[in-house]
């Protein structure tokens, strides 16, 4: 038997640190006197993940069989008797808003207080990614919890002078005040969207999905892999409601171009012959203008602040989803 | 001693109006297809023609293709392989068949044409089928990746085709004139730049792709471009995609307040059954059929029965779909059919056979792979009743109905020890039996299968024989036989770890 390297050693005594505080936190007994954010340096995975192979993933038969409910506990509906078709616990309402690659979970928790009666869930393909999403959401409901019982903010405060200090990039995302929703909102989710979001969502469930600085997948070879294609635009379409959003931003130009040839027609030979294109139509600037979520997508997620601090370029694209055409025959 | 006949992979029937005749059954067997007369058996035509000669004169002309077994019979069938591996390069005009096997064969709705996938090299081949039964190759189109199921729209007028990536293309039955669309310049555009890349190894990396685009552009301009051999010189048009491998694809025609509509059923590897409009919107996903734990192999919609669907692949049942609205109806087990531990559903097919006493017989039938049991079942209102099963003697490999003997002709497997995919048989039987008939009687509601006593046409068949598989064949050479027609278990997900 070799032990693990220390690496792995010093993160899994993290992570169960985290998951002990969180646990404590849940029984009424125990006064957390503070609450840590996670450290994103003991979750870094790899930043690609091969979108084709069977991972060992865990995802619903239906959306009918999807158990959200240790995902939005506030969200609990009150009446036990209803039940999904897996026997777990119905919420309220149904989850509207994914974030397809919502990596280290930045969006979320921009949208959060934006939109606090939404349910919406971040979908991510790397594993330890997403058990760091899930601690940093934990860890903001207790922060919250704390706030809102009026504990003293003592350690808050010192925590957030802290970051004031030692602006560590490691540990952001303390919040020192009691925000709309107290992220009970959102949550994340591990999934591979690209075989299985029909396993999650049904027809017309979603009201906007995000999809935030994708893997670029720069050689052509590697196309086939980007998370926006014809194919895949027609499953955006069957699970986003007529009306719904589609919004992509991304700091490669290519990538933005890409982006708007499939969901654009380039010319009107190419609108003749018809296809997936005729389900989308791109939003005005006015629009987008007018749109919080786009300022957050541009502002707050974890890859847009690295373009900023590269003076790196930021192309939005957002489209409308259309009702689908009359059947021809 | 005899050596075993390659066995009959596929079975199409094929009936052309305002002949007389019974028709002609298309079968494909090895690397050839066969026609044959239904009223007596006699084989009307084999394709692709030279495969005798080829047989014969093989063996000092031609090195045989690569990662192809030999199939011609002689002595030095080993020496020949050995040979072929040293002089390797196929000469160009000259060659045999680059495929093994033909594992797709569908016949158009007018009976007129046969439509067959070679698989090695991932061709869709499209043939006219006289009414003497004679094949002539019309077209050959290769595919980018090879295809596994291929289906004709409603119209008659489009092959659809899905593939191992999980894309589905059309393409017009006959090939027209084809002007390739100008597309963007490959590659040579590089899409990261220092503002999206930042560590010194993509900078690196980013430094030599410029050298190398700039050494491509340079050729280019020389004119010495290299030639994209991966673009098709055929019209094909991707309509729609899964990110799985795609294992069934079925073009459906279903009547809807007062016209028909036309849908795209297809199925995966990741238990997804979708349902698409049929071209040109396929792009619509009108809903989607999950209910499957396992791979799904094989989708049936019951032209006598449209608005039913019957799926199977690696679950241990089957599922009954109201497919139109994503509904299951029954999920009807296949327990204790087979000895082994997997379920592999081969095929599902929807037959209606003609009686002396009234009514045709309407059943579904199933066969698992390596078994050589068929199970039958009946429609009733919204679910299957299960019908005494057939005992065949050999594994299934095909199933088609003869409507014009009101039989069903299922194609056994002659070569393997029934219930098995692998072990063969100590020596051929004789005769050895390609084929089996059977006619159906309906006794107070029950559905039976009987064998058809003095099938001429079956008897013909058997006793004539396909082409012989070596007496020699190794176990590697026998290996790839049984790949070619029990492929189904690289199918199922192995758990490991991530």
């Amino acid at each position: 038997m070799t032990t693990p390297p220390p690496k792995r050693q010093k993160r899994e005594a993290y992570r169960r640190n985290l998951q002990n505080q969180y646990e404590a936190h849940q029984s009424p007994n125990v006064e957390v006197t503070q609450v840590k954010m996670p450290q994103k340096k003991f979750f870094r995975q790899r930043a690609h993940a091969n979108p084709f192979s069977d991972h060992n993933l865990d995802y619903p038969l239906t959306p009918a069989h999807m158990d959200w409910s240790s995902h939005f506990p506030a969200f609990l509906d009150p009446d036990t008797s209803k039940t999904t078709l897996a026997g777990t616990r119905k919420l309220l309402k149904d989850v509207e808003v994914a974030d397809i690659g919502c990596g280290f979970g930045g969006l979320l928790v921009g949208l959060a207080p934006i939109l606090p009666e939404t349910l919406m869930v971040g979908m991510e393909i790397r594993i330890s990614v997403l058990d760091y999403v899930t601690s940093r959401i934990h860890a903001l409901r207790m922060q919250q919890q704390k706030l809102k019982s009026g504990a003293t903010t003592e350690n808050t405060v010192q925590d957030s002078n802290n970051t004031e200090q030692k602006p560590l990039e490691d540990e952001v995302g303390s919040t020192t005040a009691v925000v709309p929703g107290n992220y009970e909102n959102i949550t994340g989710i591990r999934a591979n969207t690209m075989k299985f979001l029909p396993n999650f969502f049904a027809q017309h469930q979603l009201s906007k999905i995000f999809v935030c600085f994708p893997d670029p997948h720069f050689k052509a070879r590697k196309h086939k892999q980007r998370i926006i294609s014809e194919s895949l635009n027609a499953e955006y379409a069957y699970v986003l409601r007529p009306g719904g959003l589609m919004y992509t931003i991304t700091d490669v130009e290519e990538y933005y171009h890409w982006v708007l040839r499939h969901f654009e027609y380039q010319s009107e030979e190419e609108k003749a012959r018809g296809g997936v294109k005729d389900l989308w139509e791109r939003l005005s600037d006015e629009e987008l203008a007018a749109d919080p979520c786009v300022q957050v997508m541009s502002n707050e997620t974890e890859e847009s602040k690295k373009v900023t601090r590269n003076n790196g370029n930021k192309y939005v694209a957002v489209f409308r989803r259309k009702a689908d055409p009359e059947w021809s025959t | 001693m005899a050596s075993f006949q390659h066995p009959l992979q596929c079975l199409q029937y094929a009936q052309q109006q305002s002949v007389t005749s019974a028709g002609i059954l298309v079968a494909s067997s090895g690397r050839s297809i066969y026609s044959y007369a239904v009223d007596n058996g006699k084989c009307l035509d084999v394709w692709p023609k030279n495969i005798q000669s080829n047989a014969e004169h093989a063996v000092d002309e031609q090195a045989p293709p690569e990662k192809k077994i030999k199939l011609s019979p002689g002595s030095d069938g080993q020496d020949e392989q050995s040979k072929g591996k040293s002089s390797s390069k196929k000469a160009p005009g000259k060659q045999s068949p680059e495929w093994t096997n033909i594992p797709i064969l569908l016949t158009s709705f007018d009976g007129k044409h046969v439509i067959a996938l070679t698989a090695e090299d991932k061709t869709i081949r499209v043939f006219s089928l006289s009414q003497e039964g004679q094949l002539e190759e019309l077209s050959s189109r290769t595919m980018p990746k090879r295809p596994s199921a291929l289906a004709l729209t409603p119209d008659g007028q489009t092959i659809l085709c899905g593939d191992k990536f999980g894309d589905a293309y059309s393409l017009p039955l006959f090939p027209g004139e084809y002007v390739r669309r100008v597309e963007d310049s490959r590659a040579t555009k590089i899409a990261a730049t220092n503002r999206t890349v930042h560590s010194q190894r993509n900078l690196h990396s980013l430094e030599q792709q410029r050298i190398h685009a700039e050494k491509t552009a340079e050729k280019a301009a020389k004119g010495e471009d290299s030639v994209d051999n991966t673009a098709r010189d055929f019209e094909h048009q991707l309509i729609l995609g899964h990110v799985s491998l795609l294992t069934d694809l079925i073009s459906v025609s279903l009547p809807t307040g007062g016209s028909n509509r036309s849908y795209i059923l297809t199925a995966d590897r990741d238990e997804h059954i979708r349902v698409s409009r049929g071209v040109p919107q396929s792009h619509v996903i009108e809903k989607y059929c999950l209910g499957h734990t396992a791979f799904i192999n094989k989708l049936c919609v019951p032209s006598w029965a449209p608005q039913y669907l019957i799926s199977g692949g690696g679950d241990n049942f089957l599922l009954l779909w109201k497919w139109s609205e994503g509904q299951p109806l029954q999920k009807v087990s296949l327990e204790g059919v087979t000895q082994t531990p997997e379920v592999n559903v081969r095929g599902i097919w929807a037959v209606s056979a003609e009686q002396s006493t009234g009514a045709p017989a309407q059943a579904i039938l199933v066969g698992l792979e390596g078994s050589s049991t068929l199970l039958s079942y009946t429609m009733e209102g919204d679910a299957l009743k299960q019908q005494e099963s057939i005992q065949l003697s050999g594994n299934i490999l095909d199933v088609t109905g003869v409507d014009s003997h009101g039989a069903i002709i299922v194609s056994v497997d002659n070569v393997r020890e029934p219930g098995s995919s692998e072990i063969w048989k100590s020596s051929p039987s004789t005769p050895q039996i390609l084929l089996e008939s059977f006619q159906a009687t309906t006794k107070e509601g029950s559905l039976k299968w009987n064998p058809t006593t003095d099938d001429v046409f079956v008897t013909a068949i058997n006793a004539a024989g396909t082409s012989p598989i070596p007496t020699d064949a190794d176990d590697k050479q026998k290996k790839t036989l049984d790949g070619a027609l029990y492929s189904m278990s690289v199918l199922r997900k192995r758990q490991h770890e991530d």
